[in-house]
């Protein structure tokens, strides 16, 4: 299918997120659309999608100009998109999400849910894509429903598939399939949209590459474009997309894991016996796919999940199954995986945030009376240093840039004296600018003798911080591995493999 | 390349909740066994009867008094709760909670046997199963239409809690519509109207404002409980003729409503009754079997996926919610129907408890069934236990269903869900 | 970025902060709506407005005479509302001149506080509950235990006012408390969702009330009646300007305002306030910041519960000093009222206290009004229910009138469904 986007705009209030944007795909072309985050692709996507109405603008498929109600009239017109954040009932089976709005009925209206499963079948064999018709959606593991996700963007004949920022949850080696997938699907006459912004990708597998930055269209590209040439192009400047570090002598032991079991919210084991060491003075980067128990680590480590047996001991004190404010007391600085769940309350002031976790602290409070004058005092201190963009201390930290949000983690963390440093995805989500930043303060936190544990399902992150690198597969550490190490041989581990028993 | 955890189970604070509900089972059960049983003279008796009480009209067979040994009889009531107990705390069973509620009913039904025995505190010496039964369903009734109310509403993802709202209006428009025509048919209609209207003041707050759905519902239920003491004072009282009070005929089925017990209970009820039933067999089937139940559903639990496959959530939102507020409406009917004239506030809140037992009911029609029933006998009990002179006074008896409520939803609620985006406000995009 | 820049603004002039700061202008223009609805009611209930509308057509100058039927009705009611609860000018007047009748003159205005002291009281309670993203349903049930602790505290030790007066006051804390802990314990270790719970408790203590009152222990010697024995005059809160005044406004009036400042301290100030702040804005981040939810869950029952019994017991001592089967039951149960009163003072104890005036003088002002129109009482509550309608529902106030550039904020507590 030809599809054409003329003028697109669209706004959120005073805020144009997509400014007259023009694009088109030819049938069977895989076309990139490189940006930052926050540069508008998402909202473009939707728009395409039918989730939202463009305020000017036109879309044209095969020539025919077309205005999409809903997003069901988009897929009727063989537009399939799978979604950043999936779009499937936890609680229904397989089947019941692929044929979820348009269901085969029998008389009555009821379903028909031997034909849904034929369908389903079906489609898993015309594309490869083996999946259980009638398991639950939420007992399967991440990878296998995005594959559920791709069966159901396909499963109404799609001539344009849009994939929003896929790969996020795979490991290099189901990148490469996933790849694999979308040229055989171009090849076959499908158009293909592959939103993302991650440079290797689109050098992988795009014929053409159009790059967005603040909601406008900057320049089209083939794929044989240089890396730092399209980071400049997607951020609009040069940009070092390495991070300088000097040597650091290391140290004693900073933060250290001793055979940790957790369990996570269902009861199963998310972490299975993890041991590991994070010396002052260094990166301890820990890699994995997204769901493999990284983030139950983090949380029992900061004392938010019970560690079921083993022992995490920090400066040498052991801190198991301690509560989160003594954990911060021994000195643990945290920046959460989920910032705005865990890390901000975005209703507050930015002063009132970067005390969040020390209130009853001098010289904030005193007598159990908070002292507002050094509240703002340690504010104004802050904003300064950390250079946070904003209009005052007094301002909510939801007035922030997602950026600035994180500064202001970050800020809180390193204003208090620690013994170790532990950040769990500390640049998702951020554009460039920020990223930098943030990874030089992490190198500085390091350079200044503490231990440093980074969490992180970016392997260009893992890649570019850490000292050493351990790699987490099904709750186990299945290697720890010098920062040298290629990526492949990463991506092996972080599927599973050289896991010893 | 899937990833297989180890699936090996621990105690989880459901086991350990469960774990607490079986042991209070079996002390219920102890208890019963010794005070109302062991305890009690060898020679009192207790005497059951199952003669309905209106036998002038529509006699069933017959089936004479049965006398049993208080003692023995009690014993092994409480036995069976021990038993019941014992299985709980041993096997975690998927329904521990029905277990629960059906240890509830057998310490009512042994304390009746305990307190009509042979010369035992009540001026009545016999306890009326019929009777029982059949003033226990008309409270279940009104309580089914209200948690089916609720399911409607919070399968699609909007907390109701103006359920007792939707009652009392239905109440009064009910009584106010029958009194005028002399006929139920439109009185059942009006109440729908009113019902379904003030769901759809809770949908278009709760949906197009995004208000606060519990506070919403908190103040709807205040605004009908003023506005119908309000118009009580200003038409009803000046105007009796608008408050009747009729109840409604029973319809009995032939043959059928001659079955001893039985018969009186589900066979010899009113229309309303007899809607009741069909309307649980409908929403059942169709939020399980259907498409319709299929997209409702979906949209309680994740509103965006249904939205990315073309589903309106917001439209179906308002439908569930304003045929929800119908249902409720209906039952504030079926409470005048059979309770009489609209009083202020005496649905005393049933919409509250219809609620609870939805949760009990694992937000499923079948399950609010259940919880209904149970909480129309225990009710039902609690207010008519006085007649036995009890020596429990009457107002701690009065508590007894609230109390299970609480424990219903602080230790039995298990291992179930609400819909994920129950309450949650949807916002397109 | 230079340090200038980012210190706090300079505060705008009292007018502009009036009309731009959402929350007032809101709640002002929610009340009007909620006054003309008020109206409305009366106008569609009033046969004898009702009949003059139905004979418009009849002649020229009937619609004129339908509009000043109408106007008067509605007139004549809410004119007994306000000089029923504030103040009537007449009466004022003939005092003023004449130095006598002061009594007469003053009374709504001492019933209006009356009513407002305990009303005051169990709103900051339930402000303070949701504040840290917990609702309270259950202000009533708590209020009463309140009431019965004190009713027994006050009438069955005898000791000097000294130590009579607080002690009673305690326990009618304590009552509160022990009713709101409860729910706490049950929600922090359980899970159990707070508005089943509490709304549950009202109904038990409802019957707990009936049961204590016909008891032996505190039932009024001599009676049959649901009626608790009469406190000493040493456990009551005597009436402010002495009993031969005839004004029974008290020196619970000081209780209330110590409630203020202690709430205004508590939330603006206390380092637990800001953690009761942090848990209702993002329970989750209070959590990662080391903030116990347990302790927080317990701790805001306590607070909550602990001054909706202070609520009750205040109101015992300072007007029947005994309870009743119905104590605290009429209209809609201080309960409700105190929810909807918070919600009208964005839970702020400074709003809560205009909220809790204007809703007492709405109530006292009902009463005069069915005394002196026959229109029932029950009007004071409608109105009231309207309003906070329209306070939950911000964004339509700014539709309605067509307001621009007004930042609403959208009251939101449901998000943690019923489950455990």
């Amino acid at each position: 299918m030809r599809v054409e986007l003329r003028e697109i705009t669209k706004r959120f209030g005073s805020f144009t997120a997509n400014d007259s944007i023009s694009l088109t795909v030819e049938p069977g072309q895989i076309h990139c659309l490189l940006g930052e985050n926050g540069a508008g692709k998402s909202t473009l996507m939707n728009v395409v999608f039918g989730l939202l109405h463009p305020d000017h603008g036109e879309i044209l498929l095969d020539g025919e100009p077309v205005r999409f109600a809903n997003s069901g009239e988009a897929v009727r017109r063989g537009i399939g998109m799978v979604h950043q954040h999936f779009m499937l009932v936890p609680v229904f089976s397989v089947a019941e999400n692929v044929v979820l709005g348009f269901e085969p009925t029998k008389s009555l209206n009821r379903l028909d849910h031997d034909k849904a499963r034929r369908e389903i079948r079906e489609l898993s064999e015309r594309y490869g894509l083996d999946v259980d018709p009638d398991a639950v959606v939420e007992t399967l593991p991440v990878g296998i429903q995005q594959r559920v996700e791709i069966l159901k963007a396909l499963s109404h004949d799609a001539r344009l598939l849009i994939l929003d920022e896929p790969t996020a949850v795979l490991t290099p080696q189901e990148i490469d399939a996933l790849m694999g997938i979308m040229r055989s699907l171009a090849a076959a006459g499908t158009s293909i949209l592959f939103i993302t912004h991650k440079l290797k990708e689109v050098r992988a597998v795009a014929d053409v590459i159009t790059v967005i930055r603040q909601g406008r269209v900057i320049d089209s590209v083939s794929p044989e474009t240089s890396e730092p040439d399209l980071a400049a192009l997607m951020v609009g400047r040069s940009v070092s997309l390495t991070v300088a570090k000097d040597a650091v002598e290391v140290g004693g032991s900073s933060l250290e894991l001793r055979d940790v079991v957790v369990r996570d919210d269902r009861g199963l084991v998310a972490v299975d016996h993890v041991s590991l060491s994070v010396r002052e003075g260094e990166i301890v980067a820990l890699a994995g796919v997204q769901g493999n128990g990284q983030t139950e680590l983090a949380e029992a480590i900061a004392g938010m999940r019970h560690v079921e047996s083993g022992q995490i001991v920090l400066g040498g004190r052991d801190i198991t199954n301690r509560s989160p404010r003594e954990i911060l007391d021994e000195g643990l600085g945290h920046v959460p995986e989920d910032r705005h769940r865990d890390g901000l309350v975005l209703s507050m002031s930015i002063s009132d945030n970067l005390v969040l976790n020390t209130p009853r602290r001098a010289p904030f409070a005193r007598r159990g009376t908070r002292q507002l004058s050094a509240v703002a005092d340690n504010a104004r201190d802050l904003v300064q240093r950390f250079d946070i963009r904003t209009t005052g201390i007094d301002a909510s930290a939801s007035s922030l840039s997602g950026g600035n949000q994180q500064k202001v983690i970050v800020a809180r963390e390193l204003s208090r004296p620690l013994v170790a440093f532990m950040a769990s995805q500390p640049t998702r989500g951020l554009d460039v600018g920020s990223i930098e930043y943030v990874h030089r303060q992490i190198v500085a936190e390091r350079n200044a003798g503490r231990g440093v544990l980074i969490i992180s399902s970016e392997l260009d992150e893992v890649l570019a911080l850490g000292d050493r690198i351990a790699v987490m597969y099904a709750g186990r550490i299945t290697g720890v591995v010098d920062s040298s190490t290629s990526r492949e041989d990463i991506g092996l581990l972080m599927a599973g493999a050289g896991r010893e028993h | 390349m899937s990833v297989a955890l180890e699936a090996s189970r621990v105690t989880t604070p459901h086991d350990r909740r469960t774990t607490t509900i079986g042991a209070i089972m079996i002390g219920l059960g102890l208890f019963i066994a010794v005070v109302f049983g062991l305890v009690v003279p060898s020679w009192a008796h207790s005497q059951l009867t199952f003669d309905p009480i209106n036998t002038a009209v529509h006699a069933p067979w017959h089936l004479g008094a049965l006398t049993v040994e208080t003692r023995w009889t009690d014993t092994l009531l409480g036995l069976v709760a021990v038993a019941l107990g014992v299985e709980v705390v041993l096997r975690h069973p998927r329904r521990a909670m029905s277990r629960f509620g059906a240890t509830s009913i057998l310490f009512l039904l042994a304390l009746l046997l305990w307190a009509s025995r042979t010369s035992g505190p009540a001026t009545v010496n016999f306890v009326d199963l019929t009777a029982v039964l059949v003033g226990s369903s008309s409270l279940a009734m009104v309580l089914i239409y209200g948690s089916l109310s609720g399911v409607l509403c919070e399968r699609a993802g909007v907390v109701n809690i103006a359920i007792e709202g939707q009652f009392i209006a239905g109440a009064f428009l009910g009584s106010m519509i029958e009194s005028v025509t002399n006929n139920f048919w439109l009185a059942t209609l009006a109440g729908a109207l009113a019902g379904a209207f003030f769901g759809w003041i809770l949908a278009f707050l709760a949906l197009r404002y995004m208000s606060d759905q519990i506070i919403v519902g908190v103040v709807i239920v205040t605004l009908l409980a003023a506005l119908s003491s309000y118009l009580n004072l200003q038409v009803l009282t000046p105007y009796p003729q608008f408050n009747l009070g009729n109840l409604a005929p029973n319809l009995a089925i032939p043959l059928l409503y001659k079955i001893p017990v039985l018969g009186p209970v589900l066979f010899n009820q009113t229309g309303f009754f007899y809607f009741a039933i069909v309307l649980i067999a409908v929403i059942s089937f169709g939020l399980f079997r259907t498409r319709w139940g299929l997209r409702v559903r979906a949209v309680g639990e994740h509103p965006k996926a249904a939205e990315s496959v073309g589903i309106n959530v917001v439209a179906t939102r308002y439908r569930n919610v304003i045929m929800g507020g119908a249902v409720a409406g209906i039952g504030g009917v079926s409470f005048m129907a059979t309770q009489g004239q609209f009083q202020p506030g005496y649905t005393s809140g049933f919409g509250y408890i219809a609620l609870a037992a939805l949760i009990f009911g694992r937000w499923t029609p079948s399950g609010a069934v259940v919880a209904s029933v149970l909480f129309g006998i225990s009710s039902y009990l609690a207010g008519n236990l006085q007649g036995y002179s009890v020596p429990i006074p009457t107002e701690i008896l009065g508590m007894f269903p609230y109390l299970i409520t609480i424990a219903v939803v602080a230790g039995l609620i298990g291992r179930v869900r609400p819909p994920a985006a129950d309450g949650v406000p949807y916002q397109r995009s | 970025m230079s340090t200038e820049s980012i210190t706090t603004a300079p505060r705008a002039s009292w007018w502009r902060r009036l009309y731009t700061q959402s929350p007032t202008l809101l709640a002002g223009l929610a009340i009007a709506l909620g006054i003309v609805v008020g109206a409305f009611v009366i106008i569609f209930t009033s046969p004898v407005v009702l009949r003059s509308w139905r004979h418009i057509f009849s002649s020229g100058g009937a619609i004129l005479s339908a509009l000043k039927i109408t106007v008067d009705n509605v007139g004549a009611a809410y004119r007994a509302m306000f000089t029923g609860s504030v103040i009537s000018p007449t009466l004022l007047w003939h005092s003023l001149t004449t130095g006598h009748g002061w009594t007469t003159t003053l009374t709504p205005l001492s019933e209006t506080l009356t009513y407002a002291t305990p009303l005051l009281i169990a709103s900051i309670g339930v402000g303070i509950a949701f504040q840290t993203g917990i609702f309270n349903i259950g202000a009533n049930g708590q209020a009463q235990m309140g009431g019965i602790g004190g009713a027994a505290v006050g009438s069955m030790i005898h000791v000097p006012m000294v130590i009579h007066l607080p002690l009673t006051l305690l326990a009618g804390i304590l009552g509160g408390v022990l009713v709101g802990l409860v729910p706490g314990l049950l929600k922090a270790y359980t899970g159990a969702h707070e508005v089943i719970v509490t709304l549950m408790f009202n109904y038990v203590v409802a019957a707990f009330l009936i049961f204590s009152v016909l008891s032996t222990a505190l039932q009024q010697p001599g009676q049959s009646n649901d009626i608790s024995r009469t406190i000493d005059a040493s456990a009551q809160l005597p009436p402010l300007f002495g009993v031969a005044s005839g004004l029974r406004v008290s020196y619970g009036i000081f209780v209330a305002a110590a409630v203020i400042v202690f709430a205004w301290w508590f939330l603006e100030r206390s380092s637990l306030g800001f953690e009761f702040r942090v848990t209702g804005q993002n329970p989750q981040a209070a959590r990662a910041s080391g903030i116990s939810p347990r302790f927080i869950i317990i701790a805001v029952f306590c607070v909550s519960g602990g001054l909706a019994g202070l609520a009750g017991t205040v109101q015992m001592q300072s007007t029947t000093h005994y309870i009743d089967g119905g104590f605290l039951i009429g209209n809609a149960g201080i309960g409700f009222t105190a929810i909807t009163v918070a919600l009208l003072g964005r839970n702020k104890p400074v709003g809560i206290m205009w909220g809790a005036l204007l809703f007492a003088a709405l109530g006292v002002g009902g009463r005069a009004m069915q005394a002196a129109t026959g229109i029932p009482l029950d009007l004071a509550t409608i109105i009231q229910s309207f309003v906070v309608l329209l306070v939950a529902t911000p964004v339509m106030i700014t539709e309605i009138f067509r307001l621009r550039n007004v930042e609403t904020q959208r009251i939101q507590l449901a998000t943690q469904g019923w489950g455990s």
